[in-house]
């Protein structure tokens, strides 16, 4: 007896914590071989150049308009006034006073500079990111909203609502993304564009067809997975939800729908992980979306191992803490 | 209060299955009547056939005097008006006790919250579940589950009263708690009309009592004449396998 608790550190057996060993040692040797690899290869990491690729300071210099003279240099706080006069004209520029490159009574000439300054701007990969989530978001809840009415229609007896969701569903479960990202810019962006400027209204950007894109192919998955959820709720539910008089809509919002939605809810966080990783094809339409600005940042600084790498990390976040907030509405609900 | 005139029943898929041939039946106002009859007989069927969650093949159907086969009528508006119980209690799990008996109420009689909350503590109390108001349904035994799923019927302030075997799916000593809510409920007048194995309650409660077989009505009768005197063998039949 006394042995067999001897063999026990944490709860377990000795052995689990060798192996917990051999895991890390593994990850450590795997990262070698990959840094060694590079090494052989006569790579130059250069991981303290990545950072102007999230924030960088801009360099913004403060020109003259117009010809003349300085007239007056007046600072208030931590903001500088220069008065401009000349020719009749006066002008005057606020600046921060940190840097500035003229004294009174200079005479200056219009593009010359009469302050700089430094401000903080968003770097590639930020800005990217931020275009990644506002496509992903938007793509999220139009397919949602998509997904809940085709799985309706998918499940209804009349004909008509019942074909059109299974054709949708086929059509699109049937092609690949790629082809209906193409599609829907190429063939559908140009046709609705061109209607638009015939009739004097502006075009649609991009974005808005990687959206649709995204969104049509997020909700043709989720039109199934709604599907099986409201099937897989007993029929005695409707049953007892229409003998009380409900009507099928009211029965679909109040019974079914948020019985479905906690059976649903984990393959329903896998397929908008699986957009949030889908929306790094909209590249190919001009979108700077997260994957094409880190291709941008290759072009412009040659440290593709760099930047990749971080691109991979930036997606696992992504990813990472939507799955951690579905399995936190998924205890919630639990408890409620 | 309801009619039932020359009502059939097929099922066709997967192959032809006729549940209901040629059946009639007449319940006055504040009459109760148990249907009985061997499994697959129609009985259920023709139940649910009463407030359309089955749509009869042919035949017609007066509930208060509407046509509910009739394609103008407003169905949900008679199914508020006809309470049911099923086997299987289909309380809603997402809702708590209290909110399984004030929902339909608030979302179809358009009821407040307050009204709603109030009828809604008057039937669980009538039912005996008061104190269990804000526990989930899978946390109550089968009878209160039943008791509460016939407090739910009745705060819609239904004319009739549709149990289909209400406590075939009960544990033994959980059928007398339901039994006795449904003989409460017949004392006071209202229309009822049962499936039930339950011969005690038959002999006890119902005006009338009809025995099917085949998707028909082969006998109908008082409890006295049916249990003493039935004129059928197939009822003699059944009446000695089961008594």
């Amino acid at each position: 007896m006394r042995e067999g608790n001897d063999h026990r550190v944490t709860g377990r057996p000795l052995h689990y914590n060798r192996w917990v060993v051999v895991f890390c040692f593994g990850v450590l040797v795997f990262l070698g071989l990959f840094y060694y690899a590079t090494q052989k290869i006569q790579y130059v990491w250069r991981w303290n150049r990545t950072p102007i690729y999230f924030a960088y300071q801009e360099e913004i210099h403060v020109t003259s308009t117009i010809d003349g003279e300085v007239s007056a240099i007046t600072v208030e706080g931590d903001k500088a006034r220069i008065t401009v006069t000349g020719n009749g004209e006066e002008e005057t520029y606020t600046t921060p006073k940190q840097d500035v490159r003229v004294s009174k009574g200079e005479f200056i000439s219009p593009g010359d500079t009469l302050a700089t300054y430094k401000k903080w701007k968003a770097g590639l990969l930020v800005i990217g990111l931020w275009i990644t989530l506002k496509i992903s978001v938007l793509a999220t809840i139009i397919g949602v909203i998509i997904g809940i009415l085709s799985g309706l229609m998918r499940i209804s007896e009349n004909p008509a609502l019942r074909w059109s969701a299974v054709v949708y569903v086929e059509l699109i479960r049937g092609s690949p993304l790629m082809v209906q990202i193409l599609i829907w810019y190429f063939v559908l962006g140009t046709l609705i564009n061109d209607l638009l400027i015939a009739n004097g209204w502006g075009q649609i950007p991009a974005l808005w067809y990687g959206v649709a894109s995204l969104a049509c192919f997020a909700g043709a998955y989720v039109s199934e997975i709604v599907r099986a959820g409201i099937q897989s709720i007993h029929r005695g539910q409707t049953e007892a939800a229409r003998s009380l008089g409900m009507t099928y809509g009211q029965s679909m919002r109040h019974i079914i729908l948020p019985q479905a939605l906690r059976r649903i809810l984990p393959p329903l966080a896998g397929q908008f992980i699986s957009l949030v990783k889908d929306s790094s094809l909209l590249g190919i339409i001009a979108i700077r979306e997260l994957t094409k600005a880190a291709r941008e940042a290759v072009s412009a600084s040659l440290q593709p191992f760099e930047i990749y790498i971080l691109l991979g990390l930036l997606y696992l976040v992504l990813t990472f803490s939507l799955s951690m907030y579905v399995q936190y509405l998924e205890r919630r609900m639990a408890t409620s | 209060m309801i009619q039932a005139k020359n009502v059939y029943k097929t099922f066709y898929a997967p192959h032809a299955i006729h549940a209901l041939v040629d059946v009639s039946a007449d319940i006055a106002a504040g009459e109760v009547v148990v249907v009985i009859g061997p499994s697959g007989s129609g009985k259920s069927t023709f139940l649910r056939c009463l407030n359309r969650l089955e749509h009869a093949t042919s035949g017609h159907i007066y509930i208060d005097g509407i046509d509910i086969l009739d394609a103008r009528t407003d169905i949900n508006k008679v199914r508020a008006e006809v309470g049911m119980v099923f086997q299987s209690f289909n309380l809603f799990p997402h809702k708590s006790v209290l909110e399984n008996v004030t929902l339909a109420q608030k979302v179809v009689r358009k009821r407040s919250g307050g009204a709603s909350t109030e009828k809604a503590m008057a039937l669980l109390k009538k039912v005996g579940i008061s104190d269990k108001i804000d526990v989930f349904p899978d946390q109550l035994s089968g009878g209160q589950q039943q008791r509460v799923a016939i407090a739910r019927a009745l705060a819609m302030d239904p004319k009739v009263m549709l149990f289909d075997e209400p406590t075939s799916a009960l544990d033994p000593e959980m059928i007398g708690e339901v039994l006795d809510v449904m003989k409460t409920l017949a004392r006071e007048g209202m229309t009822m009309v049962c499936v039930t194995h339950e011969m005690g309650f038959a002999r006890e409660v119902a005006d009338r009592v009809i025995f099917m077989d085949a998707g028909a009505i082969v006998e109908a009768g008082t409890p006295e004449h049916f249990f003493t005197n039935p004129t059928h063998d197939r009822t003699k039949l059944f009446l000695s396998q089961i008594l």
